[in-house]
């Protein structure tokens, strides 16, 4: 029974068990929620503030601590195993940016800190600063980017070290429009043409409707319900996953 | 992923995140380096130069030669202290140090690469001093003790400062652990004057405090004049950063007040 269920685990990019969190306010962030990301997809987490996607995320990349529950990546218990930290690339909803490097040191060092040899990171650097339309802004510090540029930044950051599981935390959260289309482009080639599997949360249902293969719905650190957006569709009704969501989030 | 491969990834995170520290530490180097070489060198003018003919020998050796010891501890005590926790609050407050939690690191390890920063700076400015005040100087009776001394100098007071790094939540707090703490254990160490030479409860005060073993330790590298054997300076101080150290990666593995 143990080796299947370790197996299962190890077969899905995130697998999260009965995980709680209750913050020292008294805050229940979390309560024993279950999830299962497939390997290879493009997930969506949806939920209203405080619904605890950000401390759902947080716990998968080891920024949150959480002493009840569990969460595994690609099999890895992330609360002690430091293996799973090479599995996930997170960039989290705020943008904090290490003001004493450069734009392009900022994303090598990150390489380096997740073992990258020096050259390899530097040149993966050069190669995300392209990517993202950076190289002309390499030698810039953070605080002289604007907000869109510190935005892509953030996301390069998370892709350096060739994460498995891409995590992103509301990523076109205060972007325009015509940037929003260009991270969605680079998602879906990250998630195509890389093989990544993509957990993203966001509050624009569009937007998860254009991207996601499956998406759920949570609530007060519940899960409420999981499944492609059309079956959603299908399950609470209406025409779109909007509609789903306000239907699913009224019951 | 093979154990190995992990652990040599860890160690060259390890050495990225010394990097950075060092860098952060020369780039700032009107900050950093300048202010510890300039107040030593102004307590070896005033006490060695203004102030020192009026002072009577202390345990036989001139004033000057008496404090050095002490002033080359209290600057890389101070420098070490202050870098590590500064940089680390600064990560905190700031929020990037996100960016190293996600990291594969082991909690010894980034507790390790914040200290090298700090130890460096410590050491780069002791070091300057040490140049400078030569030519007054008496020549090390041993180097190796002297170096030894400084470097577990260096390693007490860079755990305590990444542990207040990791403590301190507001600028105040990050202050009043290097003005209520260090500086009084800095003054009450021994850098300038003899124990022996105290009335109670000073001479005790002065004895329980870990620095003075540390400057006495010193002292007798640099002088060959001791007041506590030896051994149990270098003992009493290799506890101490020890203790310090372990203590600092335990709270980051924790994750105290580093992850909610």
């Amino acid at each position: 029974m143990e080796a299947t269920s370790d197996l299962d685990r190890a077969s899905a990019a995130l697998v999260v068990e009965r995980l709680t969190k209750i913050y020292d306010d008294g805050t229940m962030a979390l309560d024993e929620l279950d999830l299962r990301l497939p390997a290879g997809s493009f997930f969506g987490l949806l939920g209203p503030n405080g619904a605890g996607k950000t401390t759902l995320i947080g716990a998968a990349a080891g920024l949150v601590r959480t002493p009840a529950g569990h969460v595994f990546v690609f099999g890895h218990d992330a609360a002690v195993d430091l293996e799973s930290r090479l599995l996930v690339g997170v960039a989290p909803q705020e943008v904090h940016l290490d003001r004493f490097l450069t734009a392009r040191e900022l994303l090598a060092y990150h390489g380096r800190y997740f073992g990258m040899p020096r050259l390899e990171a530097e040149q993966r650097a050069d190669e995300l600063l392209e990517v993202f339309d950076l190289t002309v802004k390499g030698k810039t510090k953070p605080n002289r980017l604007s907000g869109g540029m510190r935005r892509r930044l953030l996301i390069a950051r998370a892709l350096v070290h060739h994460p498995r599981l891409v995590v992103l935390d509301e990523p076109t959260a205060g972007v325009d429009l015509e940037l929003r289309h260009e991270l969605w482009r680079y998602l879906r080639g990250l998630h195509v043409e890389q093989g990544a599997t993509v957990l993203l949360t966001t509050h624009y249902i569009e937007e998860a409707e254009a991207l996601c293969e499956r998406v759920a719905f949570i609530r007060a650190g519940r899960m409420i319900t999981e499944g492609a957006p059309a079956e959603l569709i299908d399950r609470y009704g209406g025409e779109r996953l909007e509609d789903a969501y306000v239907e699913a989030m009224r019951q | 992923m093979s154990t190995t491969e992990l652990r040599i990834r860890q160690r060259r995170g390890t050495i990225a995140l010394a990097a950075r520290e060092t860098r952060r530490l020369l780039a700032l180097w009107t900050q950093t380096i300048l202010p510890p070489i300039l107040t030593a060198v102004l307590f070896l003018a005033v006490f060695g130069g203004a102030l020192g003919k009026r002072i009577h020998d202390v345990e036989g050796l001139p004033y000057l030669t008496f404090i050095l010891p002490g002033l080359l501890v209290m600057t890389v005590a101070g420098q070490a202290f202050a870098n590590c926790s500064t940089s680390l609050f600064q990560a905190k407050n700031e929020g990037y140090i996100e960016d190293i939690l996600t990291s594969p690191l082991r909690p010894w390890q980034l507790a390790l690469s914040y200290m090298s920063g700090g130890l460096l700076r410590g050491l780069l400015a002791a070091l300057t001093v040490a140049l400078l005040a030569l030519p007054f100087a008496h020549e090390s009776a041993q180097p190796a003790l002297t170096a030894l001394a400084l470097l577990l100098t260096g390693l007490v007071f860079s755990s305590l400062g990444v542990i207040t790094g990791i403590w301190a939540e507001t600028f105040d707090q990050h202050a009043f652990v290097a003005n209520i703490v260090i500086t009084p254990l800095a003054l009450l160490g021994g850098v300038f004057y003899s124990a022996r030479t105290l009335d109670e409860p000073w001479a005790t005060l002065t004895r329980i405090d870990p620095l003075y073993y540390i400057v006495d330790a010193t002292r007798s590298g640099l002088t060959g004049f001791n007041e506590a054997p030896e051994w149990l300076s270098l003992l009493v101080t290799a506890a101490v950063a020890l203790a310090a150290f372990v203590t600092a990666a335990t709270l980051i593995g924790r994750g105290w007040r580093l992850k909610p």
